[in-house]
């Protein structure tokens, strides 16, 4: 098992944090875990919450923070950055074709099927260049890491990826809270993303005008990443919009507002491609704006991210990944993939059942931890009910090896206690440069040996830096 | 501005100032009934009835109690317009509309909103009420001290504050309704303790029981109470001071939509009618129809600011 903070054997700070753990030995840690508690309470006061589906409407709950920062040197971001940066470019590039020519199926690279009979694939799509020609404006790239070079992507998020607004928090909380740790240390900043990511949308607006009309949708209050869409259209000034606040008005999208209406250039949106629009996608949803998606393809105005990005962060075209960037780039990838079993070949389906007790098997559209089986912690009979479900829809799964995610302490009434994370990134694309903001946000699993760091089940945040050269 | 959020805003002030004045309410009809030796019970049923959810209460309770009006006036779930309903609105409004408050605003919300859903999550005991109350009113100063103090007075300022003063208006008028029979001025013929402190119960729930007897030295006469709280535009409760907020903060927006609307219009003819003296001095002056009239009035001024501010065009 690999600790970030003392490697492979106890005793020893690893170099990045060897001037942290010096302050850490100053400390009383009893007393520090007590302002673990005013960082919550700090947290509550100023609504930072998310609310938790199936729960009472009122149930707004916190995201535990715990106060030890997990720390990446500038080496290893440098890595870490150059490779998201080909990633991403390859899943844009690899977007526009899938929707414009579709050359890496005519080259045999990616099976047909596996695009036309993807719940993700988007039909409306075909044909259409997005503003700018991105498609993915923001995308969270989730990492992790088993040793000291060995760095592997779990996942991408092309669709709404959310959490920058704990990654901003979480700094500016440990900025207030330890002022002396950043005299100490020169940690990078993350508090331009607000800017950066106006900045970015305002690059793919649709209309070229100098002072674009930029608005985030949000599906309303009661959505459980509420808190960051008001976090973000407050921080870049710009309007929280919900879909009927929106109107269509000569295939131009309007916002209506207290002196009449006002013309939108781009929709940051924070809603499902199926809930945009009821003409063009789910006709029961009343989240979105009717005839939202003919103004689109009428180049009107910008949603970001493209409707249909979702085909590129689906579980079964990750496997595929790496053939994407070399298709694409003609470079080899630089960041690893987990190797992945899609269960819908029967070779693969066979050899998932035989290994099932040492696998982690996830559904190919689920998201948030949730219909995913860890087979080292399963009992028998779970392991039992699992195969009968594998069985019934093989092409419903992908599996994994059970990978031993590495640690960082977190700090518990006991003292440090090492707790497996993950890291999500966060990556703005503009039509001309590809930027990732230095760190992002670090997820622990809180419960001892847990590999669930998903906020919904139980898991909380860290600060995460990157230390300058 | 979204229309949406106008109207969050409008609405999010509305509440706030409608669970200030019920806490307002409270402790001066409080005040009343510990001073009396009948607990002040009809006080109390009264209260209840104004709140316009009398039926709700008697559903639950025989008979009143103090205890149990004021946990129902408080905290009561299926009163809409408990603090508690109210609050828990208030906040949702707020949240809505976060990206229009500062930081201190917002912060002043939820943190009342969080002492208030603490304190009243069980039934008040007696004993509580008092700090609960000062609570509630001292959470609502600290509102409005950031409002003063952080926000830009611009068009979202504007939205709250013509929630404000429609609300409070609408509340000095109702609390004049329920009482006006012991404002005529052949009241002083009854006259008598009783009258003098259901004078000082409406006085204190508006907050103007020091500042009236500061003014007239302690001589309470019922057109004295009537005319302070209609007419006297120092009285920051009082419909005139009302309808000057309301008039003024309308004028700025269409100062800066560039365009004229009927509330304007129509708050202003409010305002010359509350400063005509004749008005007020003429010896017809029929208190009972001029505040029934002016419920219906207000009521009709805030649709028409819904209507010309896109406030409900969903």
């Amino acid at each position: 098992m690999f600790d970030e903070m003392f490697g492979d054997t106890e005793g020893y700070g690893r170099q990045p944090y060897d001037k942290l753990c010096a302050w850490l030995e100053e400390q009383d840690l009893k007393k520090l875990s007590k302002k673990s508690g005013a960082a919550e309470e700090l947290f509550r006061r100023l609504g930072i919450t998310f609310n938790v589906y199936g729960e009472k409407e009122a149930e707004e709950r916190l995201i535990p923070f715990d106060l030890i920062p997990r720390i990446l040197s500038a080496k290893e971001w440098q890595m870490l950055e150059r490779g998201i940066i080909q990633r991403v470019a390859a899943i844009n590039a690899f977007l526009s074709d899938i929707y414009n020519g579709q050359q890496i199926i005519k080259a045999g690279i990616i099976p047909s099927e596996m695009i036309y009979n993807n719940k993700a694939y988007l039909p409306h799509m075909c044909g259409f260049t997005p503003p700018g020609g991105v498609y993915t404006h923001v995308v969270g790239v989730d990492i992790v890491r088993t040793g000291q070079d060995d760095f592997f992507v779990l996942e991408d998020n092309a669709r709404v990826p959310s959490g920058v607004s704990y990654m901003l928090e979480n700094r500016s909380t440990m900025q207030h809270m330890f002022p002396e740790l950043f005299t100490t240390h020169q940690v990078k900043p993350v508090s331009d993303y607000p800017k950066n990511l106006y900045n970015c949308l305002c690059s793919s607006a649709a209309n070229k005008s100098d002072n674009p009309n930029v608005v985030v949708l949000t599906p309303g209050i009661f959505n459980s990443a509420y808190y960051e869409h008001s976090f973000l259209a407050d921080e870049m000034g710009v309007e929280l919009v919900e879909g009927a606040d929106l109107e269509i008005c000569d295939g131009q999208v309007m916002i209506r507002t207290t002196a009449g209406t006002e013309t939108v250039d781009v929709i940051y949106r924070r809603i499902d491609d199926e809930f945009l629009d009821p003409l063009s996608f789910d006709p029961k949803s009343l989240l979105g704006t009717p005839g939202l998606f003919d103004a689109y393809r009428n180049g009107s105005v910008t949603l970001a991210n493209a409707p249909g990005a979702g085909i590129a962060d689906d579980k079964a075209i990750y496997s595929y990944i790496p053939d994407i960037i070399k298709f694409y780039t003609g470079q080899e990838p630089l960041l690893k993939n987990i190797p992945t079993w899609r269960c819908a070949e029967a070779n693969n389906l066979q050899y998932v059942l035989d290994h099932l007790h040492e696998l982690v098997v996830k559904e190919v559209h689920g998201s948030g931890g949730y219909g995913m089986l860890v087979g080292p912690a399963a009992s028998k009979r779970e392991l039992a009910a699992f195969a009968k479900k594998l069985r019934a829809n093989p092409e419903k799964y992908v599996a994994q090896p059970t990978l031993a995610l590495s640690t960082v302490p977190i700090l518990a009434k006991t003292g440090l206690t090492p707790r497996h994370v993950d890291l999500r990134p966060f990556v703005l694309v503009a039509p001309q440069k590809i930027s990732v903001t230095p760190g992002g946000l670090t997820r622990v699993a809180l419960k001892k040996g847990s590999l669930v760091v998903n906020s919904s089940q139980g898991g909380g945040t860290k600060d995460t830096w990157v230390l300058g050269a | 501005m979204l229309g949406r959020h106008g109207n969050n805003l409008f609405w999010m002030a509305r509440y706030l100032e409608r669970s200030e004045n019920t806490a307002r309410l409270i402790q001066a009809v409080l005040h009343h009934a510990l001073s009396r030796e009948d607990g002040g019970i009809a006080e109390w049923g009264q209260v209840v009835s104004n709140s316009g959810n009398r039926e709700v209460f008697y559903s639950k309770f025989d008979v009143i109690s103090t205890i149990h009006a004021i946990n129902f006036l408080l905290r009561d779930k299926d009163n809409v317009n408990s603090v508690l309903s109210l609050m828990s609105k208030a906040r949702q409004n707020g949240r809505s509309v976060r990206t229009s408050l500062t930081q201190e605003v917002w912060l002043s919300l939820n943190e009342s909103w969080i002492a208030c859903e603490s304190s009243l999550k069980r039934p008040v005991n007696i004993h509580d009420v008092p700090v609960v109350l000062e609570g509630i009113i001292k959470g609502s100063s600290l509102f409005r001290g950031a409002l003063y103090g952080t926000m830009l007075q611009n068009d979202i300022f504007n939205f709250l504050r013509l929630g404000t003063f429609i609300e409070r208006a609408d509340n000095t008028l109702r609390i004049i309704d329920a009482k006006y029979h012991r404002l005529l001025p052949t009241a002083k013929v009854i006259g008598g303790s009783e009258d003098q402190s259901q004078w000082e119960v409406m006085l204190r729930s508006l907050a103007a029981w020091r500042s009236f007897n500061w003014l007239k030295k302690g001589r309470l006469d019922p057109t004295g109470v009537a005319d302070f709280l209609i007419f006297d535009a120092r009285m920051p409760r009082s419909v005139n001071f009302c309808y000057k907020q309301v008039h003024s903060n309308l004028m700025d927006l269409s100062i800066l939509y560039e365009k004229e609307y009927d509330s304007g219009r129509m708050a202003q003819a409010f305002c010359e009618c509350l400063s005509r003296d004749h008005v007020r001095n003429s010896h017809k002056f029929d208190l009972k129809s001029f505040v029934t009239d002016h419920i219906a009035k207000n009521n009709e001024l805030s649709l028409t600011i819904a209507h010309d501010f896109h406030l409900n065009n969903l």
